[in-house]
């Protein structure tokens, strides 16, 4: 299983649709699947997740695939949206409780994410990002029903505090029995087999790009002043933001030509201001809140040096680590986790008796190899190649 | 698109004759309004049509011919009738026909063979309505009408609209009843005949006069009402604060829209006019029921004589209530002196109230009778001047809530500042958040001393707190029931129910049709019925707008304002946002 | 013209979709449920009934009982009044409009009808109902002021819930007579 979806991110078979065939090489092994992204992280939220998901996705539907997204209810945007090339997204009415993640029960969503899977014919989930407890409901859910689970982690964490001892105990369970596991560098490779206690073969890394050269440094732009240093991303704790304010007055203090340009807005932006007006720093350190995201690389290309925050590491000697991760895996926990797997499996029997699966309409295809946009797509994408 | 015919079906068993109505191009649709019967001469019909097109302003024309077939067919009719297109030309030209003992008739349009876009085999439909419920029947929501002094065109309103619109206007054809010896017979449908007894007319003669001096009576009060003596500064602020007060003023206001001299101008105007009369009546009637019943058998005294126990007795229960409280209330373990200093003063109060009421207790009977007497104005002003005295009888309720909310809240304010103390943050009052602050040790020290203390005393006043607001949310409750019975004597629409009980047709949401049946090579026969209004729209749409004396408080926000200890009234506050 | 087929709603109940081709303009489809059965009637009847029996022999008070009998009697004149629906009818006259009709159990029915002139179209949608992700015919309302815009949607066939097929075959029919009224309306 493992090889395949490898084989499903890296080498893709080509797309099989009638229309290729004029292109000679018809290489088709025919095997497309039917994908159920699921993931708390999608459009109207921002952010790098939800735009990994949408390429992704896209990339996915131009090989031939079917790909749904199921995501939970952003507001009024609920339902039953279709995005580019027949991209269904499902936006379930489940309650958020924390951070735009809902409520994880591993219960209350199984109904409807069972609904789905069953009409949609889906043959492989796709979970992102460890901070979704809807991902690791709908891995967990799979599971019991049987299908085949991909995992893509997109961040760091660390080891210390409460509330990331709870998620990396969910990310052990429900990675345990994951099929493959996707990260985004070799660094939340190494994090994640470390919190999720995982075999490290069946974890590959597909790093995310940004081209560098499109935020290369204009020197036409930049202030002849003094080095400016330039920050650009959502002003929370998990992109470090507290370091950054403990940082800027002393680096401040020491380089007397330095300045600082912050774009992005976040909770922790009061702390931002807070430091700037105790050191004085109104002429020096410049916050220009919410950016869109065609402005941010006007506001890159003024800069001297480009901080990119990725994330802050929990930089921790391994032997430690592998030590907490032990003393917290104890048998308890397996003992509760397997308890809730039996009564998981009990209730998707309740709803297998209550609405078999016979009678649950098979929905009609959008994207995929008889889908309703593919024809519509190969034949708009011909006419733009003439 | 199908040819509609919208026939009456007061005409499908008259005698052959000439169909008259109006012709909607956009619709395509004919909207038969009568049946002119043989013999007439053209001009004479020409003529009656000119002057009904000026009185209505409605394009009523000849559409066809109406053919009905009692006996064996005779040959020399159908050559008559083709000929007539030829005197009335009309596109397209109708031919209606109803054969003896078929249920299916026979319609067939004819396009003059020159004119454009002449689809010459038509789709027909015939679709049959009631004249009278048509006519009588109001549209909601209603169309954009257009008025009728500006506009001469017909209608724009869309579709169905257009054919109701066309059957009121005409309502100058059906004026001609069945005796009428006219130079022209029509037939349509007929009223029974007016109903020209002599009260009505001596009612329609009075209603001018009576109207006049009402109003004159009314503009005399509101003067006096607007007179510089009441603009002095306590008595706004009191009558605003009084239901009685409001109440009065909202019946005048009603009594002023009833007694106006001028028209209604619209049917929502005159149903508004109905509507605000049979309330008053209704509200009067039951006013009146209780005051006979009041001063019938010496029920004034009984309940003077009830009173005041009953005043006493709630005075003493609350003496037993703070006693209890201020021993260990529930197993509680209170802090003794504040309870005691608390306990203490409110017994005072309590005291002071008795006395009052004995002072009050001789007069109670002559005060409750003249307060009886007001009940001639309607029941609901009787029932907020209940509401104003049970306000007045619970004014040492509401003494304690406040004493005791104010306390409360100093508490409850107190501790978050210190509580931000600790945290080591403190409100920055210009920028309008909680900024960071070090503080010296000094007044950390302090800091937790009052917080301590504030700590260990917040339980005893939170108990008293709590006892009072639950009693003055009991008041509270009593008298917010009153406002919503006399809110509901004041806004039900009693007439529009009426009418639509008994008359359904008469508030229309649409109409509904019922296929009567089809036969090859026939038309389609169609059968439209108007769709009453559903009770719960009438009452949407002809509420009368209620006197507003609502606290105007979401739950969650009385829920947060009773936390934080903040005073809840039940009329709105001005500084109370809106939302 | 008229014939008869049998479907089942999204819980997996029975119903049966008549067709009614009055003319080439005029179409009616009616679903009905089945009605209420006795079995479950007896049953919920039963339960309240035992309920309050055993509230009886706790407190002795035999006004329970007779309120138990109220609530049932009255329960079940609301429901066959106001829940339970036996027919819903779609009855689609061209040039004219659209009418719903839904018949209740009680005999009472209500009846929308839609001018021509307002509907844009009819469309099959998707939704997210309860626990479940269902099918639904609508019919899409012009906005009067701005034409391409949709003011409203109107679900039809809301308490039978069709599947697909179902929904399908009634589409499809309802399709031909838009087409045709599209169709002779813009010509002239």
């Amino acid at each position: 299983m493992a090889s395949r979806g490898r084989q499903e991110d890296s080498l893709p078979p080509s797309p099989e649709s009638p229309h290729t065939i004029s292109e000679g090489s018809s290489t088709c092994s025919t095997m497309t699947h039917n994908i159920c992204m699921v993931s708390d992280f999608f459009y109207p939220n921002m952010g790098g997740v939800e735009s990994h998901i949408y390429q992704l996705s896209q990339c996915l539907i131009k090989r031939g695939h079917k790909v749904i997204i199921v995501t939970h209810a952003y507001e009024n945007r609920k339902g039953i949206r279709y995005l580019t090339n027949g991209l269904k997204v499902y936006y379930l009415p489940l309650k958020v409780m924390y951070n735009q993640s809902i409520a994880t029960t591993l219960f209350h969503s199984l109904p409807l994410l069972r609904y789905i899977f069953v009409r949609e014919r889906v043959t492989i989930i796709h979970s992102h990002s460890s901070f979704s407890a809807m991902a690791h409901d709908a891995l967990f859910h799979a599971k019991t029903m049987g299908l085949q689970t991909v995992f893509t982690d997109h961040s760091l964490f660390g080891f210390a505090d409460v509330s990331s001892v709870l998620t990396n105990k969910l990310l052990t369970v429900s990675l345990c029995d994951t099929n493959h596991v996707i990260c985004v560098s070799y660094t939340s490779k190494e994090n994640t087999v470390l919190r999720a206690a995982l075999n490290p073969e069946i974890v590959s890394v597909i790093p995310n790009a940004v081209d560098p050269t499109d935020f290369t440094p204009d020197p036409s732009k930049r202030s002849d002043s003094g080095t400016t240093v330039i920050v650009v991303s959502r002003l929370v704790y998990r992109k470090g933001t507290d370091l950054l304010s403990g940082i800027i007055p002393e680096l401040c203090h020491k380089y007397p030509d330095l300045h600082f340009i912050i774009g992005g807005e976040g909770p922790k932006r009061i702390i931002l201001e807070e430091v700037r007006e105790r050191y004085q720093l109104h002429d020096r350190v410049r916050l220009l809140g919410a950016l869109e995201h065609k402005e941010v690389r006007n506001v890159l290309v003024q800069g001297h040096i480009v901080y990119d925050h990725v994330a802050m590491e929990a930089v921790l000697p391994i032997d430690k680590r592998l030590d907490r991760l032990i003393s917290h895996c104890g048998p308890v926990a397996g003992s509760i986790f397997a308890l809730l797997v039996v009564l998981n499996f009990l209730f998707l029997t309740f709803l297998r008796w209550m609405t078999p699966d016979s009678i649950i309409d098979v929905a009609v295809d959008a994207s995929g190899p008889n889908g309703a946009w593919t024809h519509e797509y190969s034949c708009s994408k011909r006419k733009g190649e003439e | 698109m199908a040819l509609k015919a919208f026939f009456p079906t007061c005409c499908a068993s008259v005698d052959s004759g000439l169909l008259v109505g109006r012709w909607v191009p956009e619709q395509s649709s004919a909207v038969v309004l009568a049946v002119l019967q043989f013999p007439f001469i053209p001009i004479q019909v020409k003529h009656l049509l000119a002057q009904v097109r000026q009185a209505s302003r409605v394009g009523v024309a000849v559409l066809g011919t109406w053919c009905h077939h009692r006996q064996e067919p005779e040959e020399g009719l159908g050559h008559f009738l083709e000929g007539l297109a030829a005197v009335f030309s009309h596109e397209p030209w109708l031919q209606l026909g109803r054969e003896r003992g078929s249920t299916f008739w026979s319609c067939k349009a004819i396009w003059r063979p020159m004119s454009p876009g002449a689809s010459g085999q038509d789709q027909v439909m015939l679709i049959f309505y009631d004249q009278r419920q048509v006519l009588l029947s109001q549209l909601h929501p209603p169309a954009a009408l257009p008025d009728r002094q500006a506009g001469d065109a017909p209608a724009s309103a869309g579709g169905l609209a257009a054919v109701f619109d066309t059957v009121a206007r005409s309502e100058a054809l059906f004026r001609s009843d069945r005796f009428h010896e006219g130079p022209v017979r029509l037939s349509h449908w007929q009223s029974e005949g007016v109903e020209a007894s002599i009260l009505v007319e001596l009612a329609k003669q009075a209603a001018g006069p009576t109207c006049l001096l009402f109003s004159f009576l009314l503009s005399l009060l509101s003067a006096v009402g607007a007179c510089r003596l009441f603009r002095l500064w306590p008595l706004p602020s009191i009558c605003s604060k009084l239901s009685t007060c409001k109440q009065v003023q909202h019946r005048l206001e009603h009594l002023s829209l009833i007694f106006s001299t001028r028209k209604a101008e619209n049917p929502a105007q005159l149903m508004r006019k109905a509507n605000v009369c049979v309330s008053v009546l209704l509200d009067v009637a039951l006013g009146l029921a209780l005051l006979t019943w009041l001063h019938g058998k010496g029920h004034i005294g009984q309940l003077a004589d009830a009173l005041v126990p009953v005043a006493d007795r709630v005075a003493e229960e609350l003496q037993h209530l703070l006693q209890w409280l201020m021993g260990a209330p529930a197993g509680l373990k209170m802090n003794r002196a504040l309870d005691q200093v608390l306990g203490r003063f409110f017994l005072y109060h309590i005291h002071l109230w008795i006395s009052y009421i004995h002072l009050m207790s001789p007069f109670v009977e002559r005060i409750l009778w003249h307060v009886g007497l007001s009940a001639c104005l309607g029941l609901t002003v009787a029932l907020s001047l209940l509401s104003d005295i049970t306000a007045l009888l619970t004014f040492h309720i509401y003494c304690f809530y406040v004493y005791g909310a104010r306390l409360y809240s100093l508490k409850t304010r107190g501790l978050s500042s210190l509580w931000r103390l600790f945290r080591g943050k403190k409100w920055n009052v210009l920028r309008q958040r909680v900024d960071s602050c070090s503080y010296d040790l000094d007044q950390l020290f302090i800091g937790t001393l009052l917080f301590t203390i504030l700590v260990f005393l917040l339980p005893t006043t939170a108990l008293y707190y709590l006892v009072f607001t639950l009693l003055r949310l009991l008041v509270v409750t009593v008298q917010g029931l009153l406002h919503l019975f006399v809110d509901l004597v004041n806004s039900l629409p009693l007439y529009s129910l009426c009418l639509r009980l008994c008359r359904p047709y008469r508030l229309a949401a649409g109409v509904k049709f019922r296929v009567l049946g089809h036969e090859a090579g026939k038309p389609l026969r169609l059968l439209m019925q108007i769709n009453p209004l559903p009770y719960s729209h009438v009452v949407r749409t002809y509420r009368l707008p209620s006197c507003g004396c609502r606290p105007g408080l979401s739950w969650s926000s009385l829920c947060r304002k009773l936390f934080l200890g903040e005073l809840v009234y039940p009329w709105r506050q001005k500084g109370d946002r809106q939302d | 013209m008229e014939d008869e087929q049998s479907f089942s709603d999204i819980c997996g109940g029975r119903l049966a979709l008549q067709r009614r081709y009055y003319s080439p303009s005029c179409r009616e489809f009616c679903l009905s449920c089945p009605r209420l059965s006795l079995r479950s009637l007896t049953a919920v009847t039963c339960t309240v009934w035992l309920v309050a029996y055993g509230l009886f022999t706790l407190c002795e008070n035999s006004m329970i009982l007779s309120a138990a009998i109220f609530i049932t009697l009255v329960g079940l004149l609301g429901y066959l009044h106001f829940v339970k629906i036996d027919q819903e009818t779609l009855l689609i006259i061209d040039s004219l409009g659209i009418q719903m009709t839904s018949y209740y159990a009680s005999g009472k029915e209500s009846t929308t009808f839609i001018e021509m002139g307002k509907v844009k179209d009819i469309v099959i949608n998707e939704a997210i109902y309860m626990q479940k992700v269902i099918y639904y015919l609508c019919i899409l309302l012009k906005d009067p002021v701005e034409p391409h815009r949709i003011s409203q949607v109107v679900p039809v066939f809301q308490s039978a819930k069709p599947r697909l097929d179902c929904l399908i075959e009634v589409y499809k029919s309802c399709q031909e007579i838009l087409a045709h009224q599209k169709a002779t309306s813009a010509s002239p």
